[in-house]
């Protein structure tokens, strides 16, 4: 569907676009979802419990009850609340969470934009979420949604630093910021793909992409214990659910990104599993990193402010640069040569 | 005079002139700084969407990256770590915004004037190349390589510089 990109603008054209546009929509909808109900199962068998069951088959309804529920709920803007903003926030967070998945591949010719800085297309836009949590966090004139919004940028920006960096070794060894060659680059042998090479930023990226879903062990500024809920505080029915959307997508995206980035994207682990689809391959790895961010959220303690910050700068940035070093030295040596 | 092709093209030219002006003009009106954080960074999209109609990607996201992100980001941290007035009256002068309309008429005129009079020269038909971010990657590092690493230096002394001072009134 990229081939469209390069016609004309006629209406056909924009229709086409549209329709295109409503149906990822609407797969991520049905994801994020499902995704939902999966964490609550998946965090309920690992703490011996059965989790939702109650609506639908197997609970299977639970989240379209809860999303339900969001939509009718009475929207409240409280008194001394910045009107204007606190409108604005949801919205602002959400169009950069959907906006990145335009870049992402899934296989070799299903994506929707190749663009040649795909890369930096994703880093640069998930960053303007970042503003609109502060925003909403400021407009809430409450401390803990305060509290919540500054931790946020505190460490949103922190991350940002080493998840780049992390990257730049895939880039460097595909030569190139498209995604869809970054995908196509790595090998149908699973030692050929990007995450063994690049061991060090594969784990690097992981932390740092865990740390930017704010999810736990980084979820401070969530924080449900100690900060209610940190900057959405004050948000209720569609605009909360807009926040919560959001992040999930936000997990919709960095797995994707990560399958393309580390996991060999559409390529299976040999070759001669080749007949099997590609698009199953990327499923198959994509639910993997779904999962794995589900299995910390339920084992992972959350780690303190202070820690946070030192960890990123002291541990993380360090030992992305480490890794550039590395790439670059074994490029120049072995494979330029 | 205005015979324009309606392309795709030349709507969005419209439409990012369009955040670019008022989110300028806004950044001005307001009188909360937040408020003016945010209408900046409108203005800071709205540009980078401009580099991207002129084909430069690459500094159009990190335009992006830099501007829109981190330094609005880093804006708004600041006003909330630091107490101050939240939003700023201004005097009315009634004589003074009349002559700076003027001003800004005539200046706005004298433009107009100058840009519709100039010869544009015929453009010479840029050598478009398949990926742009590899050229400039490799202009930076074999022509421009000793002004890139002067920039970095100078950066680096900016950093150390900053630290320095925050330490000093730290201890004080």
């Amino acid at each position: 569907m990229g081939a469209w990109l390069d016609e004309s603008l006629t209406w056909g054209n924009a229709l086409i676009f549209f329709l295109w546009g409503v149906i990822l929509l609407t797969i991520v909808l049905g994801f994020v979802t499902y995704a939902i109900y999966f964490e609550r199962k998946v965090i309920g068998w690992m703490q011996l419990r059965i989790g939702p069951n109650r609506v639908g088959p197997l609970g299977l309804l639970q989240t379209v009850a809860d999303i339900f529920k969001l939509l009718i709920k009475e929207d409240t803007i409280p008194r001394k609340a910045d009107r204007v903003l606190f409108i604005l926030a949801p919205a602002l967070a959400y169009v950069p969470a959907f906006a990145v998945l335009a870049v992402i591949p899934y296989t070799q010719d299903l994506y929707f934009a190749d663009i040649n800085v795909g890369l930096l297309y994703y880093v640069a836009l998930s960053g303007i979420s970042t503003i609109a949590i502060v925003i909403g966090g400021w407009a809430s004139n409450n401390k803990y949604a305060l509290l919540g919004g500054m931790r946020s940028a505190a460490q949103m920006i922190s991350y940002e630093v080493p998840l780049v960096i992390s990257v730049v070794g895939v880039v460097m060894m595909t030569g190139s910021l498209n995604l869809r060659l970054i995908g196509e680059h790595q090998g149908n042998w699973f030692w050929e793909w990007n995450f063994l090479p690049q061991i060090i930023g594969f784990v690097v990226f992981i932390i740092a992409a865990v740390s930017e879903l704010n999810r736990t062990p980084f979820d401070l500024p969530e924080a449900e214990s100690e900060l209610v809920a940190g900057y959405h505080v004050e948000y209720s029915g569609f605009r909360f659910a807009f926040f919560m959307l959001t992040e999930y997508v936000y997990v919709y995206a960095i797995a994707a990104l990560t399958t393309v980035l580390f996991l060999g994207g559409w390529h299976p682990p040999a070759p001669f599993l080749d007949f099997v689809p590609g698009i199953v391959w990327f499923l198959l790895k994509f639910s993997c990193i779904v999962f794995f961010l589900f299995w910390l959220r339920a084992t992972m303690p959350r780690i303190r402010v202070d820690q946070l910050m030192g960890f990123g700068w002291k541990v993380l940035l360090p030992l992305a640069i480490l890794n550039v070093f590395i790439t670059a030295l074994y490029l120049e040596l072995f494979i330029k040569g | 005079m205005f015979n324009i092709e309606w392309t795709g093209e030349y709507i969005a030219f419209i439409v990012f002139s369009a955040v670019i002006i008022s989110g300028a003009v806004f950044m001005i009106n307001f009188t909360k700084v937040v408020h003016m954080v945010v209408s900046l960074a409108a203005v800071f999209i709205g540009i980078a969407g401009m580099f991207v109609l002129l084909n430069a990607e690459f500094l159009a996201f990190v335009q992006v990256l830099v501007y829109a992100g981190a330094v609005s980001i880093l804006m708004i941290f600041g006003i909330m770590m630091t107490k101050h007035k939240e939003s700023e009256t201004e005097s009315k002068r009634g004589l003074h915004s009349l002559l700076v309309g003027i001003g800004a008429v005539a200046l706005f005129g004298i433009l107009f004037y100058a840009i519709r009079q100039t010869e544009f020269p015929q453009e010479q038909p840029l050598q478009a190349v398949e990926d742009n971010t590899l050229e400039i990657g490799k202009l930076l590092f074999t022509g421009y390589v000793v002004p890139f690493e002067i920039i970095s230096v100078l950066l680096t002394v900016a950093f150390i510089g900053s630290i320095v001072l925050a330490k000093k009134e730290a201890n004080e």
